[in-house]
């Protein structure tokens, strides 16, 4: 092959250096914007919005506190480790005392960039990365040792490849029958790799100590993510944007001080409880939001016009992998040797995902129990069934869902979108009239 | 009670005066460049033909796209909400309402109160709304009022295959060029449109009575298609452009009742 | 009177100490993945007191059998309060051996053996006269068998069989070496599973052939006649092989309750391998257990017949339809998230695999491992009677 072969071997062009900066400087200006906007407008229609919720607004920043740890930390030594979607096995990255970032992108602008690259028809989540690559906006990104990639939909399989263009990319490759027996083997043996891997890079390796109190930390976040996600079924103490906003954040965030800021937020509310601060009037609609990740900070879209409508609604769960999915299933170890830990994290990741990239014996109901558990629990009044264009799985499961609910008599409406802000006026109709529904739903 | 209700669309702007339920006068004025301006125009013209002042009103409720342009507004209400209302109003017996505005169509599953019960909506696509007739009466270079009469005089449709305004128009011109009946292409393209209404209404489940609501419904050629299509009988009322600021004029009787 | 009164007060004392000693576990351990099973040991240590409760009350130094030891060789419950019916004491569903000394209760599989052959008739027994037939005792040991496996169940095997509690704690050591324990494939798993049926077939098979002359009139095996050889010492076709034989009568040995030397007299045969106390065959089956329970948890429990006999009349229609005590499921809280499966000693995977409602299983011990395990509220219970008793919380709110 000749050396012009290798050149045409990567998918990312050659950029002139000046038109990656401008690019990046001009879309960095956005996504600041973007996101103190969103700040603004949650503080907006929360009045008496947590005091605790500022540290997530300061983590909320990509480019601000976060990024400047995470660049201290390399300096002195320490591995990023960026990862995609949430197969990547944490315990295992903390162990070897590296550096977990999740590096899914959330801006609009870069999925225009990444159209040069694919087609349109393309998953915009997909677009967007691809296009933050290549004009290293993404700081997460651009700091990352390695990727760990996993190959859950077409779209990922592409773009590990894409990415290995710049960076070093680790494939995991989940089965898509979660529940054979092979199934377990095989995603043991991607995660054997995986572990072997992050010891290499890092250097460190993955002791049953180091293993433990790694497994132990994320049950301690665990732990204060579902005391957040449980404070929010009765009446509504936090409005559900911000709750969203702390979820995500645990994506990137130091997990140990995002743990303890979360306790610290939960004790808050368990006061406005007490004394009845409700954050919006008890009685107003409650909308849960399935489907496709919602990605920080271009995508809070549909939550602003959730909770900003009129009449105004409030999200009081999701089954999103962006959000109320993140931290609730915990690592559940029985005897604290390598064996079961090693295996605890393997089944953690693998079979508890609700993600539509997997069918199982039983057809995948486990997302459809999760999510009629959600909505007796949570008490919702109805389900947005929110799918970005492009992502044949959540559109394909809509059929069955909307089936299962229509049984159960819960409203459920289809909204797709995209990586744009043309269509807000549009949504804003329909995400209005749906709320319309659900309160002379609750009042009739 | 008096009350108002203002239905701010794309094309032009619908006023409606109620008082206890009863259409005391309605008004329509083109939005023009200055849909606000527009608004207030209508709105004044409507009060001036129902003999009352601003004072007597006691509540208005504004919908469509440029509901937010009704500064003088009480509250506003979706285009579906006040569908079903002004549904239910009219015609009693309907439970699935279609509505076809200038550039967007919707339906809307309704109960006898005009409760909104479901809702599907067609906008991203132009090629099932108003101005979809609109063009393709210029590519047959047609009077649009003379459309509707036209198509009933054809036997059968000719063929079109496209399925999106764009291409429907050069596939018009296609069919003029090989000297189609015009009766027969203007069929086809009520066929066209009926069948993407009809989609999407199946969409949302085809519960009779089915009602027809907005300007498009006058036109006698696409109700015609729209009956074949649904293989159901439609209703329809004389002004039926006026349902959507009819509904929000019984949103805004509903409205002024709870507030007292 | 006074006598009446004292023992009417320890027993009180007694109880009220073991209840005690259960509240002060239940508040005492806040770590919620360690609260059921703490309390499950301590029940298991009760039951070990509770069955060979004449270890500690004697009489001693009886002069009825001086071969075999020091220590009574029962003290049984059944005939001090029921008399006649129960001669050889309450049958439990349980290994509460016959063989080894100071037991209070009797292991139902060794009365169904026995009373087979060689006691099919009324007379002589092993130190006892019975006054009833063998086919009366039998149907009070199956009744009190089917009884007791319809209410509780396998809770027998989970919370009082001292074999059971043999086998956790051979768990214990392995997990303070660290070591780690494998698992069999759900094919194999489900096979020995399934031999429990055929093995209680085989033994119950065996005893009714030996005892042939008694029951039909006809001797099919010599040996089997009165003090026969048969008769003397392979009379109980289980038990020449049994784990738990060895495991009583060689610790009870060595702490001087019973003459090992009088013992080992007993058996003969090529290797040892025929017995009253204990043969080769036993030892070595207990050796491969313990060694088996260090690589595959609750090893015996997954091939114990007593467990199959109980899963008979529990798991079985129409008895499933009466059992008390069961797991229930929650589908809609299943996450399927596979960690009931993972922390099952005996491997069952049915609680995993089950849609919703009703998930007992036969080869369950109902250790409620795996109910302390889940991490998700209310998923799974454990009813008795219909009514929940306890069920699955987020542990995660009691970790440090």
């Amino acid at each position: 092959m000749t050396s012009k072969d290798e050149t045409g071997m990567k998918y990312l062009p050659e950029i002139p250096q000046k038109e990656i900066d401008e690019i990046r400087s001009s879309i960095k200006a956005t996504s600041m914007k973007v996101t103190s906007e969103n700040i603004e407008r949650m503080k907006k229609s929360a009045p008496n919005r947590p005091e605790a919720m500022t540290y997530f607004d300061g983590i909320a920043d990509f480019f601000g506190q976060r990024e400047r740890e995470i660049r201290a930390a390399k300096e002195e030594g320490k591995k990023v480790i960026g990862y995609m979607c949430m197969f990547a096995p944490i315990e295992f990255i903390l162990a070897a005392d590296a550096i977990p970032v999740r590096v899914h992108s959330g801006w609009y602008d870069t999925s225009k960039i990444g159209d040069r690259i694919v087609p349109v028809e393309v998953c915009p989540v997909i677009r967007s990365t691809i296009g933050a690559k290549m004009v290293g906006l993404s700081p997460y990104l651009e700091l990352s040792d390695a990727i760990i990639s996993t190959l859950t939909c077409d779209g990922m399989t592409k773009l590990c490849e894409i990415l290995s263009d710049q960076k070093p990319v680790w494939t995991m490759c989940p089965p898509r029958v979660k529940d054979s027996p092979q199934s377990m083997n095989f995603w043991r043996e991607e995660l054997k790799a995986v572990k072997q891997k992050i010891e290499d890079l890092t250097g460190n390796k993955i002791t049953e100590k180091k293993l433990r109190s790694a497994i132990e930390l994320l049950q301690r976040a665990t732990k204060a993510f579902r005391r957040l996600q449980d404070l929010r079924k009765d009446s509504p103490v936090i409005m559900g944007r911000d709750a969203m906003l702390v979820n995500q954040t645990s994506a990137w965030d130091d997990v140990k001080r995002w743990t303890q800021k979360t306790e610290e937020l939960c004790d808050e509310l368990e006061k406005r409880v007490q004394q009845k601060t409700w954050a919006c009037p008890p009685d107003t609609p409650r909308v849960m939001v399935t489907g496709t990740p919602m990605v920080w900070p271009d995508n809070w879209k549909l939550p602003n016009l959730i909770e900003e409508a009129d009449p105004q609604g409030i999200l009081v769960a999701d089954e999103l992998c962006s959000s109320d999915r993140l931290l609730y299933d915990p690592v559940g170890v029985d005897e604290w040797t390598m064996d079961d830990m090693f295996n605890a994290v393997a089944e953690r990741y693998l079979l508890t995902s609700t993600c539509p990239c997997f069918t199982s014996k039983d057809g995948n109901k486990d997302r459809i129990n999760w999510l009629l558990d959600k909505l007796k629990e949570f008490r919702v009044n109805g389900v947005i069934y929110y799918v970005v264009r492009g992502c044949m799985l959540y559109a394909m499961e809509y059929t069955r869902i909307k089936r299962i609910l229509d049984h159960r008599n819960v409203p459920i409406y289809y909204l797709d979108t995209e990586y744009t802000r043309e269509d807000v006026g549009q949504m804003k109709t329909r995400v209005e009239a749906f709320l319309e529904m659900l309160k002379a739903g609750a009042e009739g | 009670m008096i009350t108002a209700g203002i239905d701010v669309g794309t094309q032009s702007v619908k006023v409606v005066v109620l008082k206890d339920s009863k259409i005391l006068s309605r008004e329509k004025t083109f939005s023009g460049f200055e849909p606000a301006k527009a608004a207030e125009q209508a709105f004044e013209e409507t009060l001036k033909k129902a003999k009352v002042s601003r004072s007597d009103i006691k509540h208005v409720t504004a919908t469509g796209a440029g509901a937010e342009m009704a500064t003088y507004r009480d509250s506003t209400i979706s285009m579906v909400g006040a569908d079903a209302k002004a549904g239910a109003y009219l015609f009693p017996t309907a439970r699935t309402v279609i509505d076809i505005g200038a550039e967007e169509a919707r339906a809307v599953r309704c109960d006898e109160k005009g409760t909104l019960l479901n809702f599907v909506v067609n906008e991203r696509c132009a090629a099932g709304a108003g101005t979809f007739i609109e063009a393709m009466a210029r590519a047959l270079e047609v009077k649009l009022e003379e459309m509707g009469p036209l198509s009933l005089k054809a036997e059968k449709a000719s063929q079109i295959n496209a399925t999106c305004v764009i291409f429907g128009e050069s596939d018009v011109v296609t069919l003029i060029h090989r000297q189609e009946p015009k009766p027969e292409i203007a069929r086809a393209i009520y066929d066209a449109m009926a069948d993407r209404i009809s989609s999407m209404v199946y969409r949302l489940g085809v519960n009779p009575d089915v009602a027809l609501v907005g300007g498009v419904a006058k036109d006698v050629g696409f109700v015609a298609s729209l009956k074949r299509k649904l293989g159901t009988d439609v209703l329809i009322h004389d002004n039926p452009e006026f349902a959507g600021a009819l509904g929000a004029a019984l949103v805004a009787s509903k409205r002024a009742g709870v507030s007292n | 009177m006074m006598g009446t009164i004292a023992q009417f007060l320890q027993a009180t004392i007694a109880v009220g100490a073991v209840i005690a000693g259960a509240l002060a576990i239940i508040l005492g351990v806040k770590d919620r993945t360690k609260k059921i099973s703490c309390l499950r040991i301590y029940a298991q240590t009760i039951s070990l007191g509770v069955i060979f409760f004449g270890l500690f009350t004697g009489p001693f130094g009886l002069t009825q059998y001086p071969p075999i030891g020091n220590a009574p060789r029962d003290t049984l419950i059944g005939t001090t309060v029921f008399g006649a019916p129960f001669p050889d004491g309450l049958s439990v569903p349980t290994m509460a051996c016959y063989y080894p000394s100071g037991r209070t209760m009797t292991c139902v599989l060794w009365q169904i053996q026995a009373y087979i052959f060689p006691f099919w008739s009324a007379g002589k027994g092993w130190g006892v006269n019975y006054v009833s037939s063998g086919l009366e005792r039998l149907a009070i040991a199956f009744g009190l068998l089917i009884v007791m496996s319809v209410i509780l169940g396998r809770f027998f095997c989970g919370w009082i069989c001292p074999f059971g509690f043999y086998m956790d704690l051979i768990t214990r050591v392995r997990k303070v070496l660290k070591v780690r324990h494998r698992n069999l494939s759900e094919g194999l798993n489900d096979g020995l599973r399934q031999l429990r049926y055929l093995v209680i077939a085989a033994v119950l098979l065996l005893s009714f052939i030996f005892g042939a002359e008694a029951i039909v009139g006809t001797q099919l095996v010599s040996g089997t006649e009165y003090k026969g050889f048969v008769y003397q010492y392979f009379s109980a076709p289980f038990c020449q092989v049994c784990p738990m034989r060895p495991l009583c009568v060689l610790v009870e040995g060595a702490l001087g309750y019973m003459n090992l030397q009088y013992v080992f007299s007993q058996a003969t045969g090529l290797f040892y391998e025929i017995g009253y106390y204990v043969t080769s065959l036993n030892v070595a089956v207990l050796i491969l257990v313990t060694v088996g329970a260090f690589a595959l948890r609750r090893f015996w429990c997954r091939i114990c017949p007593l467990g199959g006999l109980i899963a008979v009349f529990n798991r079985f229609v129409p008895f499933k339809w009466a059992s008390v005590i069961r797991l229930d499921k929650e589908e809609e809280k299943c996450t399927k998230c596979g960690i009931c499966k993972r922390v099952c000693p005996p491997q069952v995977t049915e609680v995993y695999e089950g849609k919703g409602g009703d998930v007992t299983a036969s080869g369950c011990i109902l250790c409620f491992r795996c109910i302390e395990m889940c991490p998700y509220e209310d998923c799974l219970k454990i009813n008795v009677a219909g009514k929940t008793v306890f069920g699955s919380r987020n542990w995660l709110e009691t970790i440090k």
